[in-house]
């Protein structure tokens, strides 16, 4: 683990049901820096290889609802405050904190600051903007956007074995396997 | 397989059997990439920046003499400015519900199209912003709607509808921008890998962001683009009922309704959809799409365009109702005036263009056929611009005394002012369209996979 030479072993497939079989048969086997590149989601794919956190799944919803509830306390706050306190006009008579007149601006501030909490849990989830990765060194990774389905499995695993993964990938019908350059 | 699942096949193929994953990219792709800008581009290009110019100049002669420049004065106090305005965002609204509701009932048709109706929303929205700060007379102090803290102790006043208007608007075009550019990640990534030469690599890889496709990056994708659906597709029919509620709050007779949020949303739908039609049969004929913008896809547009049709005669209806049932006398006079007065012929029009010829529709033929459906949707186009003249126009030129009666004479400058948001929003349009996929590639997939193809 002193130095690395490669940044992993990748499998190219051409369908997503031999990448599925060939992540099962990995985890099984006790792989665990494993990931997994597709032109489109696959279904079942993430819980096959990232199994254990399924807490985030949970915790996400209630991050961006509790932003959305944020920006709806502020956004009628800031409109009370104006309307009520800092600059109080009277119209007809009316009360000051006139609450039906402030539910537009309330929703629609809380519906901006949903669609920028999605945003933002996309890039931090996603790690990105990240402009290079070492995925990128590998030949067969361009197409992995187009219409193959990509295995990595990375060489800082415990278990890493170019020969013996070679054997599985290929056992379950990878087309091309290659070794990825490191940094 | 349980009878939850979706059918693998439609009964009329989404996209052309032949089409694989990678025909799939490279045709979409194939246009943005190749170095040499067809002839009709730069012919499109040169038109629309050629309007965008006129714009330009209108607006400094605007900000120059001000609201004096056009024709609009007591009665009339709103003129084009608003009709464009409220045309605009209504093709933005629209827009943005096609690409959002449809996401939601998981409609095959949307997935092809959904990204010209993203671009749309961004280039409209961009010619909606301009015309209420045109119209606000002194329109350098146009940030003075702002909520913040300034050495003046001056506040906006929240309660009136035309600040909701304001921040509905403000809300919508950041969060339509977050919304397009989050769905054009993936593809983004599809076109750096597709690039040619490194000027390509570089633009498609800084603006992907270093998008990768891995299990991870899919299942927040799809976690967070589907919460962005859920929410766009309210937000857009706030937006257009806020513009409604800007003339139901109202005094004048024929504004002063409470069906006007639904009525303009219902007319924000079928405009929407008639534009987006009219960008795929245009689109489709232009770069070869045939086998991915199918028919299957205008024939389901256009029964979403006869459904809004539909709504939007249920609201025409209930506007004659209400004035004839009802006991006030003004409302009464007004609404007789719309449909026999100096603005019948307009009024009588959008009737035609809006309800009426829409209803070919039913018949198969005409989905069927793309000229007409295309003459419809232009139509449709047409008369939603006249909706708004008409309310707003119309509306203002017979208040409640005859001693504020009076008309309406558009000048030079109120039509440069239309026609050069045109020229902004087809050059927005056209620049997206040379540069990003307008197909989105990465969810048509799917689709590709489940028909079968390798």
């Amino acid at each position: 683990m002193s130095e690395l030479h490669e940044y992993g072993l990748i499998g190219v497939f051409d369908n997503p049901e031999a990448l599925k079989a060939a992540a099962r048969h990995l985890r099984r086997s006790g792989f665990r820096a494993v990931e997994a590149y597709s032109p489109y989601p696959v279904e079942g794919l993430d819980e096959i290889l990232h199994p254990a956190p399924e807490w985030r799944w949970r915790l996400l919803p209630l991050v961006i609802f509790g932003a959305a509830v944020l920006a709806a306390c502020w956004g009628y706050f800031i409109q009370w405050w104006d309307e009520a306190l800092n600059y109080p006009i009277n119209v007809g008579g009316r009360p000051l904190n006139s609450w039906p007149a402030f539910i537009v601006g309330t929703v629609q501030f809380t519906l901006l600051v949903t669609i920028a909490a999605c945003t933002f849990v996309l890039l931090l989830g996603c790690r990105l903007p990240r402009l290079y990765h070492p995925i990128f060194n590998a030949d067969a990774f361009g197409r992995a956007s187009v219409d193959r389905f990509v295995l990595c499995i990375e060489a800082r695993d415990q278990g890493f074995d170019p020969e013996y993964l070679r054997c599985i990938f290929e056992n379950h019908g990878a087309e091309h396997v290659a070794e990825v350059p490191g940094t | 397989m349980t009878v939850l699942d979706l059918p693998s096949e439609a009964p009329v193929p989404v996209v052309a059997p032949g089409v694989t994953m990678r025909s799939l990219s490279e045709e979409v792709g194939e246009p943005n990439l190749r170095p040499k800008t067809p002839l009709w581009w730069w012919i499109s290009f040169g038109f629309s920046l050629s309007l965008l110019l006129v714009l330009v100049v209108a607006v400094i002669w605007t900000l120059d003499k001000s609201v004096g420049a056009w024709g609009i004065n007591i009665p009339v106090a709103w003129g084009l400015a608003i009709v464009d305005y409220v045309w605009w965002i209504a093709a933005a609204s629209g827009a943005t519900f096609l690409s959002s509701m449809f996401y939601l009932t998981r409609s095959p048709w949307r997935t092809a199209t959904h990204r010209i109706a993203d671009a749309v929303a961004i280039a409209c929205s961009a010619s909606a912003g301009i015309m209420p700060i045109m119209h606000l007379g002194r329109q350098g102090l146009f940030y003075w709607l702002f909520p913040y803290s300034n050495v003046m102790g001056v506040w906006p006043q929240v309660r009136s509808p035309l600040w909701w208007d304001f921040i509905s608007l403000l809300c919508y075009i950041i969060a339509a921008t977050f919304y397009f550019y989050v769905g054009l990640l993936p593809d983004l990534a599809t076109m750096r890998d597709l690039a040619r030469d490194r000027r390509q690599q570089l633009f498609y890889g800084v603006l992907a962001l270093g998008w990768r496709g891995s299990s991870q990056d899919w299942a927040y994708f799809r976690f967070v683009y589907l919460i962005m659906a859920a929410v766009m597709a309210p937000m857009v029919v706030v937006v257009h009922g806020v513009v409604g509620l800007d003339f139901a709050g109202g005094l004048t007779p024929g504004w002063h309704s409470t069906q006007f949020p639904p009525y303009f949303f219902f007319g924000a739908l079928l405009f929407g959809f008639a534009l987006v039609i009219m960008l795929t049969i245009l689109i489709r004929a232009a770069y070869g799409l045939d086998d991915i913008l199918t028919e299957y896809h205008l024939n389901a547009m256009a029964k979403v365009v006869l459904v809004a049709s539909l709504l939007l005669a249920y609201a025409y209806l209930w506007e004659g109702f209400g004035a004839i049932y009802g006991s006030d006398i003004a409302e009464r006079t007004m609404f007789l005036n719309r449909i026999s007065g100096l603005y019948a012929s307009c009024y009588w029009a959008k009737i035609a263009l809006n309800v009426i010829i829409p209803q070919l529709l039913w018949f198969p033929g005409f989905r069927r056929s793309q000229l007409l459906l295309f003459a419809i949707s232009l139509g449709i186009a047409v008369g939603s611009w006249l909706d708004p003249y008409v309310v707003i126009v119309q509306s203002l030129h017979r208040n409640y005394m005859p001693s504020e009666w009076g008309n309406y004479y558009p000048t030079f400058w109120d039509w440069a002012l239309f026609a050069g948001s045109i020229g902004l929003a087809l050059t927005l349009f056209l620049l997206m369209l040379r540069l990003l996929p307008i197909v989105s590639i990465a969810q048509l997939r799917r689709i590709v996979k489940s028909a079968g193809a390798p």
